[in-house]
């Protein structure tokens, strides 16, 4: 394997990589503002700009590639007074309003400027403004604060498929804008606020809500769909604040598509079941634990039983009532629901030429791995359903049935229901999910579930415990 | 004019555009049918042996550009004329497309066959609308007489030759930025590698080549590149050259001379009779606006590409500006700036921020605004740009800054301790 050399130390690399990739991976810090793994090379920032040996100019790391033999220096005097030099020059229009800018702790421009700029400014010329158009619902432009990577442009068309970001005018009055001021089409906006190395482009559901180094970080797998995209999730004092992709080459790259960054919102609903509760006569009651168990076991034990299971669920979930429902409801007949449309596993398909697809669970392809079939309708003469559920699969409309629900379920859901035992939504436990390629997946508890919600495993062992006024179990 | 015979500048009249003034009196599409009978190497060789070298500005020679070109190639092939003359100081190529666009057409051809390309085309500059339509005439011509098209002249070779009008962007006078353009893109210089030989337009192989380059190339395939090669006075520069000559001359305008055959001194004083009012020299601008600035005392210098380099400045196109001792440097530099500024295409970080912010300080100082720290300030910012940017615009905008404060010192002073321009 060829070998180049940078700071000294020599480092293997397979032809083809450049010197930012080699140094990136070896741990080797070079700043950068427009170079992204995701998307195309541009070499405009001039940020990356190294010493390499026997070459008279500066190299930017990002579009030289690494050659046998090749001499690097990212520390060298040249280099440094380049990266100096291109902070002044990007901050010169720059308007410093990190104190006000939801950027700020998390924004390439500062990070770069507090390690490589300089404290002081010899700017004294009128600063370049520029007047905002909306861009809609999802992101927020703040034209001013831009340094002109063109990460959005080049995201839009290379990734979102999509030419909606541009570059007007030119030179120093190059603003970066939507065509014709149009607001943004792409269901994937919230990866332009996310590449954004500054506060150009941030999201509007997140804007001055909160600083981000007070949210604490979980990865987690998003569960919008079977895709299984990797992302974090961020919280503060138990509230989810946003969700953001988390890299995985193999499957989401660097993405996030804004149906599931956006999922989160159902967790924090207010009209969200917490409590066991009791629907009378169409009126809700909040009970105990016991008295909703009580209620439950009434309308299921002993009846006609079919049970859903939600593809929303994880297989740790799956796997539990595969053991307790034999035993505790042992006529029940038991299927897995999740997405109009996509019965099963063959049903799923991609519903994009990006990320999304068509089951909108992400544990379809685990449900049917453990054994689960498809629901289509009730069988005749069914008295009961146990709809179990995280918050993602797609009620079905059943008529002249009791139901009982395990889970998440907002007020709108719970209308044809007659007892909820409040779960934990996917933010509030840890398991694992298998996406469509039959990969599995664990992710971790971010939050704790809110009101007296409680995990599966803690609402079956009541179940089990609770003796009845009959002594049945 | 000197009494060497020139290959361009004695057809530069009306005349001299019709197709039958270009077979009658200048041997026109001799050349492009005796290519035909030779290899594709051999014209090459030709070429290579014609020390030609490119007249766009950074020449290169064009026989070793052409070799560059893959003999094999999945996708076609391209070959650009760059007629999008924006350099300002330069208008040579301007008189060559309205005079005599056969001999254009015909080296496209040459450099068609000689590259293996079947599609050309012409980039010409946005405002050149006049010479657009002419050289669209001059081709409709070549197709009609079998000179363009499908099996040229009964050779078996296909070359259709296209005319695509630039929008006004001097950017796009860089040959990835006009490529970029041609394909319907925004303006901007590409990232290199790849070069334009290996993936240029529409990502097939690509050779740039500016329209005297091009017209040079007939001349080389019927006399010989040995005979171009020794009109010039160098060693490794070919031919004649077209100079614009600009500014404070009494006669000035278009000259064409031996390539290496006379110093600034001579064509400026012998060729375009002196100063206008038989003033001082102050400075020449020797390659277009972006050749750092050379004073009255460096002026007996060979007026080619190495003596010039040799020096610190370069012959680019061509094109000189001569400055006579009452204009404000301060004003000229001011003005260049502008101009670059005006013209950065806004990718690079210091060229975008750099050249604004360049001019800002000039027009200060032009104004009786400067500072005693604005001329570090100025080299310092100008030495960030320098020698950082994708494309040479970063290092056009530099170089004049550069020159001009290093060498007109005691003008910018005077404007900043006086608070105004002294001559005004």
């Amino acid at each position: 394997m060829p070998k180049c050399i940078i700071d000294g130390r020599e480092i293997e690399f397979t032809p083809g990589e450049t010197i930012i990739q080699v140094a990136e991976r070896s741990g080797i810090k070079i700043p950068y503002f427009c170079w992204h793994p995701g998307l195309s090379v541009v070499a405009q920032c001039r940020m990356c700009a190294v010493e390499v040996e026997k070459m008279p100019k500066l190299q930017t790391a990002c579009s030289t590639a690494a050659t046998d033999g090749m001499v690097v220096n990212t520390k060298s005097a040249r280099t440094q007074q380049n990266q100096k030099s291109v902070m002044e020059f990007l901050l010169i229009n720059h308007p410093l309003d990190c104190p006000i800018c939801d950027k700020s702790g998390e924004c390439d421009l500062q990070d770069n400027s507090f390690g490589y700029g300089d404290a002081y400014s010899r700017y004294t010329e009128e600063r370049r403004t520029y007047v905002d158009l909306d861009m809609g619902p999802v992101i927020k432009k703040n034209m001013n604060r831009c340094i002109h990577c063109t990460r959005c442009i080049r995201f839009g068309e290379e990734v979102a498929g999509i030419h909606e970001m541009v570059a007007l005018k030119r030179g120093n009055n190059t603003e970066i804008s939507t065509i014709d001021g149009r607001p943004l089409e792409t269901d994937y906006a919230g990866n332009y606020a996310d590449i954004c190395p500054t506060g150009s482009l941030t999201v509007k559901d997140f804007r001055f809500k909160k600083r981000v180094w007070y949210l604490k970080k979980t990865p987690t797998v998003c569960e919008g769909c079977s895709k299984g995209c990797n992302m974090e999730i961020h919280q503060d004092n138990n509230e989810i604040y946003r969700c953001v992709p988390r890299e995985n080459v193999k499957i989401n790259k660097y993405w996030l598509c804004d149906e599931g960054r956006f999922n989160f919102q159902y967790i924090h609903d207010t009209s969200r079941s917490v409590d066991p509760s009791i629907n009378k006569n169409g009126v809700w009651e909040s009970t105990d634990w016991g008295s909703s168990i009580d209620a439950a076991k009434n309308a299921l034990v002993g009846k006609k039983v079919t049970v859903l299971v939600g593809s929303d669920l994880t297989q740790e979930e799956a796997q539990l009532l595969q053991e307790f429902l034999p035993k505790h409801l042992p006529a029940a007949e038991v299927y897995h629901f999740g997405t109009p449309g996509v019965l099963s596993a063959q049903d799923d398909a991609p519903a994009d030429r990006i990320l999304k697809r068509k089951s909108k669970t992400a544990n379809l392809h685990g449900l049917e791995k453990l054994g689960f079939k498809p629901f289509e309708k009730l069988s005749a003469g069914t008295q009961s359903v146990l709809v179990v559920r995280g918050g993602k699969a797609h009620l079905p409309e059943l008529k002249n049935v009791e139901m009982v629900g395990i889970g998440v379920f907002l007020k709108d859901h719970a209308q044809h229901f007659s007892v909820i035992l409040p779960g934990a939504a996917f933010a509030e436990k840890s398991g694992t999910v298998v996406n469509f390629e039959g990969q599995e997946q664990k992710f971790k508890r971010a939050i704790l579930p809110p009101g007296q919600c409680k995990p599966l495993s803690e609402i079956l062992m009541m179940w089990m415990n609770r003796k009845t006024a009959s002594g049945a179990a | 004019m000197s009494n060497h015979e020139t290959l361009f500048i004695q057809h530069f009249s009306e005349e001299s555009r019709p197709l039958e003034y270009y077979l009658k009196k200048m041997g026109g599409y001799t050349a492009s049918k005796k290519a035909f009978g030779m290899s594709q190497d051999d014209v090459i060789g030709e070429v290579k042996k014609s020390n030609l070298r490119g007249r766009g500005g950074a020449g290169f020679p064009t026989g070793m550009k052409w070799g560059f070109i893959p003999k094999q190639s999945a996708k076609p092939k391209y070959l650009v004329c760059n007629a999008d003359e924006s350099e300002p100081g330069t208008f040579k190529d301007r008189d060559i497309m309205r005079y005599i666009p056969h001999l254009l057409i015909e080296g496209m051809v040459i450099g068609g066959y000689a590259i293996g390309s079947h599609q050309g085309y012409i980039y010409i500059r946005g405002e050149y609308t006049r010479e657009a339509k002419l050289l669209e005439q001059a081709i409709d011509e070549a197709y009609q007489n079998g000179y363009l098209g499908k099996n040229i002249q009964g050779s078996g070779f296909d070359f259709d030759l296209t005319v695509h009008r630039g929008a006004g962007a001097y950017i796009c006078g860089e040959e990835t930025a006009l490529l970029n353009s041609l394909e319907g893109k925004r303006g901007e210089p590409r990232v290199k590698p790849p070069f334009p030989a290996q993936a240029g337009a529409f990502g097939g192989p690509t050779i740039v080549n500016n329209v005297e380059t091009l017209a040079s190339v007939p001349f080389i395939v019927n006399q010989g590149g040995e005979w171009f090669s020794k009109l010039g006075k160098l060693e490794k520069s070919g031919g004649t050259r077209l100079f614009g000559v600009s500014g404070h001359v009494k006669k000035p305008g278009l000259y064409e001379l031996p390539a290496g055959g006379v110093t600034l001194r001579q064509l400026i004083f012998d060729h375009c009779g002196g100063i206008l009012g038989d003033k001082k020299l102050k400075a020449v601008i020797p390659g277009g606006s972006s050749a750092p600035v050379l004073t009255a005392d460096e002026i007996d210098v060979v007026f080619d590409i190495e003596p010039l380099m040799k020096i610190g400045t370069m012959l680019g196109s061509a094109g000189v500006v001569v400055v006579s001792e009452d204009y404000c440097v301060v004003k000229l530099l001011t003005r260049i700036t502008k101009f670059y500024a005006h013209e950065s295409c806004g990718q690079c970080t210091p060229c975008r921020e750099g050249c604004q912010w360049m001019e800002d300080i000039l027009e200060r100082i032009e104004h009786g605004q400067g500072r005693e720290q604005d001329l570090a300030m100025l080299l310092d910012i100008a030495n960030n740009i320098n020698g950082r940017t994708l494309c040479a615009l970063g290092d056009a905008a530099a170089g004049p800054v550069m020159s001009f404060v290093k060498k007109f010192r005691a003008d910018f002073e005077a404007h900043i301790r006086g608070g105004k321009c002294p001559n005004a």
